[in-house]
């Protein structure tokens, strides 16, 4: 980790307010004039704000308007996609991310990453769950199991899978494989959680389930939402960001930016007036 | 609509039909599609009953070919006779002398059948008495037909099979006269014959065998030693001292074992029987060198069985003898699974690891988009194409380089730089890489995106994503491309003629020679077989029974390699279904 930010760079407005718990830990990635081009199109447009460290941030907006795609660049996901091409800077503890001599790897391990559609993989849940630890070349018996106990119980699954560890993943109902996802994410130790609408694809207990879930891991972890259910991200999340067409329209504290919007369109959004 | 079709009815006549209104049949059906349905139904039945048409074919003939048949004894008019199994029956035209021979009867036979009579083919054998193994015997010139008792069926160990009676039979100094086949003395005497010829073989093939082998070991470290530091060197000096130290004692073992075996066969010519064929032909043989004899019309059903089971024995437990055209096919078989198998052990990771590198790690591009086109056109190249490529370029080319290098002192005569059983599995790699690449590649584009972005995610390498999720999830279909391979090449006879298939291979590829595996080898394969039993042999007509024989137990052991490779697939493929609804 290496390039080192020489000056807070000034964010293009001044957010409104920010969650009450702001300055207590800092912030942890900040986005700084950045800007994303799939091949000649333009995804993401300007965007300048940071993310506080051991908050729940959510990322709301109407579709297509990039949430997807900024996240993707917190752990760099969109290395994946050709042509693809940034500029401006996401800095995570004083290093752009972007930089060449960026640990990709290393990175990844940083912040765990669920996604849309659960994707356990074709194994067993013992072994889905302690995956990050066996790429990492962990032998100890003791301290997979011990790592598997941990991410389980984490993700509130512990009950529900202790008696079947060695059953395949893919048995599992749609709502338990997100559970499963988000152990596996935890598992490898990782500072940042990135939740692409991870409840998305889920009925409306196992989205309460997944939504209790995020709020104990309040604290223990920077989590970063996507999400197009403005319920979730009010019942979910201390600072919220609103996006449209590749910007950011406003950020700030959920409250705030749901009851006081402080812009026409955030307004419009958030009363449902389109979107 | 309808205003307009009632206008046109106005001025046309009452009863012309409205072209409006109405939609001719055939329009109707093939907007139905229904024609379609109907020829692929037809295609699809009728491609169906070829394939099992085809097998029911090939099975049934092989099956029925070892099953005793009674040998008929025909009387002709001339009072010539004629003994053998009846094999098939024909319908052929007489020539106007052969018309006019025959008695006013059978003429008219003739002439109702416009010319054509019947006549049936003889498996008469004796062919060292007849020059030939079957004759046709025209059904208009028989008199009587009888099935006697007494006549003997005898495969013999040359000249084929002999058709007659057993005259007498002299075990030591004891004598038979007119013994029946079940005659526990003969069989006992017959039993104890072949037990010593087994040890003759033996004695000649494998402990003679190992003394020439070891007599040649010692001259190639001679030579190779005056190869490699000239003929006057110490190393040569001292390469020739321990042969000539060992050659006594290697020379005097082997007197032994001709001593012996010369014994053995004095002895074996002491025990001979007097066969007599249906004219009274004699002729002696030594007892042991009858493989099988029964009195073909009085066999119980049990006797049959016996039979049956003891000649699929032998063809699936010998060596070929006769031209290939009787006894087994041990090697035959050997040598197909044999190469089979060491070509998937090649062609398997080649065609997965340029698969894996087309498909992850190329840029895609132009480029690989040739690359792509140039494989998949490789899999239509005809085979014998490849057959010429891996003679001069496995053989010729590397093959002799490796001898230059490593078998020098066996030169002129080629080590690798010939035709073998490795030349052949590589150049069947090489014919069936492409299936592999192809299914290969489709395998690893159908595993889902989202496997591997959650690999990447908990911070797996491509490698280490590459290894542990999308190849154990590719698996299936990667198998099912290294079982089409293995069909292909299983099946495949042109190339192999050329690299290494001979028609009697003296050794199998593997023996207790050091160093065990001899992969330089030509070898014995089922499929050219087949092609050599028919139509190579000294009478294709021998050969034809074989033919069937040897296709079915090709098709049983390509059907056994695949359902072998198919429950491996449906084993790893279980470790992928979910039981999610
Ligand atoms: N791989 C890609 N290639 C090209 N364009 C893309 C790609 N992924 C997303 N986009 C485009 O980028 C924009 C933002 O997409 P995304 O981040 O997925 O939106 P969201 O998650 O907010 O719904 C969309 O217009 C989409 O069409
Ligand atoms: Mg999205």
């Amino acid at each position: 980790m290496s390039e080192v930010v020489d000056a807070p760079v000034k964010p293009a407005f001044e957010p409104a307010s920010l969650h009450p718990m702001r300055g207590e830990d800092g912030e942890i990635i900040q986005i700084r004039q950045f800007n994303l081009w799939y091949g000649a199109s333009q995804a993401l447009f300007d965007n300048n704000f940071s993310i506080e460290r051991g908050l729940v941030t959510a990322l709301i907006g109407p579709s297509g308007c990039g949430k997807s795609t900024l996240l993707r660049c917190f752990n760099r996901m969109n290395d994946l996609i050709d042509n693809l091409r940034v500029t401006g800077k996401i800095v995570l503890d004083n290093a752009d991310i972007f930089a060449p001599n960026i640990d990709v790897i290393a990175l990844r391990k940083r912040m765990g990453m669920v996604f849309q559609k659960p994707n356990p993989f074709p194994m067993s849940i013992y072994e889905n769950v302690v995956y990050p630890l066996r790429i990492d070349g962990v032998r100890s018996k003791s301290r997979l199991d011990e790592t598997c106990e941990r991410a389980l119980k984490d993700a509130g699954l512990w009950d529900e899978a202790k008696d079947r560890l060695e059953s395949s993943a893919l048995g599992l109902s749609g709502g338990q494989q997100q559970r499963l996802c988000i152990a596996r994410a935890i598992a490898g130790d990782p500072e940042v959680l990135l939740l692409d609408e991870p409840c998305s694809a889920l009925d409306p207990i196992a989205t309460a389930k997944i939504e209790e879930l995020i709020d104990e891991l309040r604290g223990k972890y920077t989590v970063i939402i996507v999400t197009h259910n403005m319920q979730q991200a009010v019942r979910v999340s201390d600072n919220t960001a609103f996006m449209y067409l590749g910007r950011l329209i406003e950020y700030g504290d959920t409250n705030t930016v749901f009851e006081n919007p402080q812009r026409p369109r955030t307004h419009d959004y958030v009363t449902g007036r389109f979107g | 609509m309808d205003n307009v079709t009632t206008d046109q009815a106005a001025i046309r006549p009452i009863d012309a039909p409205s072209a409006v209104v109405r939609r001719s049949p055939a329009t109707a059906l093939s907007a139905r599609g229904e024609p379609f349905m109907w020829a692929l139904g037809a295609a699809l039945t009728i491609g169906i009953v070829m394939v099992i048409g085809f097998l029911l074919f090939v099975f049934w003939n092989g099956l029925v070919t070892f099953i005793p048949k009674p040998v008929a004894v025909v009387t002709l008019r001339s009072g010539a006779m004629v003994a053998g199994e009846p094999t098939r029956p024909e319908l052929y035209r007489l020539s106007p002398d052969a018309i006019k021979a025959l008695p006013p009867a059978e003429a008219a036979k003739v002439a109702v059948n416009g010319g054509y009579g019947h006549r049936t083919l003889y498996r008469i054998g004796n062919y060292d008495l007849y020059n030939e193994d079957f004759r046709w015997v025209s059904d208009h010139d028989v008199d009587k037909i009888d099935y006697p008792e007494e006549m003997v069926f005898i495969e013999r160990l040359e000249w084929g099979v002999f058709v007659g009676r057993i005259r007498s039979v002299k075990i030591g100094d004891r004598d038979l006269a007119n013994p029946t086949p079940k005659d526990p003395a003969l069989v006992a005497a017959h039993k104890e014959a072949r037990a010593r010829w087994q040890t003759i073989r033996r004695i000649e093939r494998d402990l003679i065998g190992r003394v020439n082998h070891d007599l040649e070991v010692l001259r190639l470290d001679v030579r190779r030693a005056e190869i490699k530091h000239g003929p006057a060197s110490t190393q040569a000096e001292k390469a020739r001292l321990a042969e000539a130290a060992q050659i006594p004692s290697l020379k005097s073992e082997y007197d032994r074992l001709t001593g012996e075996a010369v014994r053995l066969n004095s002895i074996a010519q002491l025990n001979t029987v007097t066969l007599a064929d249906v004219t009274g032909k004699e002729k002696v043989l030594p007892l042991s060198s009858l493989v099988r004899f029964y009195p073909a019309n009085n066999l119980s059903f049990f006797d049959k069985v016996s039979i049956y089971l003891s000649r699929w024995g032998e063809f699936l437990s010998a060596e070929p003898r006769e031209a290939n055209t009787e006894g087994g096919v041990l090697p035959a078989i050997f040598g197909t699974v044999a190469m089979t198998l060491l070509m998937v052990l090649v062609v398997a990771p080649m065609g997965v690891i340029t698969a894996l590198y087309l498909r992850e790690y190329a840029k895609q591009g132009r480029l690989v988009s040739i690359v792509r086109i140039s494989v998949n056109n490789l899999a239509g190249v005809p085979s014998i194409v490849y057959g010429v490529f891996g003679l001069g370029f496995f053989a010729y080319g590397i093959g002799a380089h490796i001898d230059d290098l490593f078998f020098p002192e066996r030169l002129p005569a080629p080590t690798f730089g010939t035709g073998g059983i490795l030349w052949s599995a590589l150049t069947l790699a090489l014919l069936t890489v492409p299936v592999v690449i192809v299914a290969t590649e489709e395998a690893l584009s159908a595993v889902p995106r989202s496997m591997r972005e959650g690999s990447l995610a908990c911070g797996a390498s491509k490698w280490q994503t590459i290894k542990n999720i999308v190849l154990p999830r590719a698996m299936p279909g990667i198998m099912t491309g290294i079982i089409l391979a293995m069909a292909r090449g299983a099946g495949e006879v042109a190339p192999l003629m050329l690299v290494g298939v001979v028609k009697l291979a003296p050794t199998l590829p593997f023996d207790g020679y050091f160093p065990f595996v001899h992969l330089e080898r030509s070898f014995m394969h089922l499929g050219f077989h087949i092609y050599d039993v028919g139509f190579q042999s000294r009478n294709s007509e021998a050969g034809k029974p074989m033919v069937f024989v040897t296709t079915c137990l090709l098709i049983a052991v390509i059907t056994f390699l695949n359902l072998a490779a198919i429950v491996i697939r449906s084993r790893l493929k279980r470790q992928f279904a979910g039981n999610q609804f």
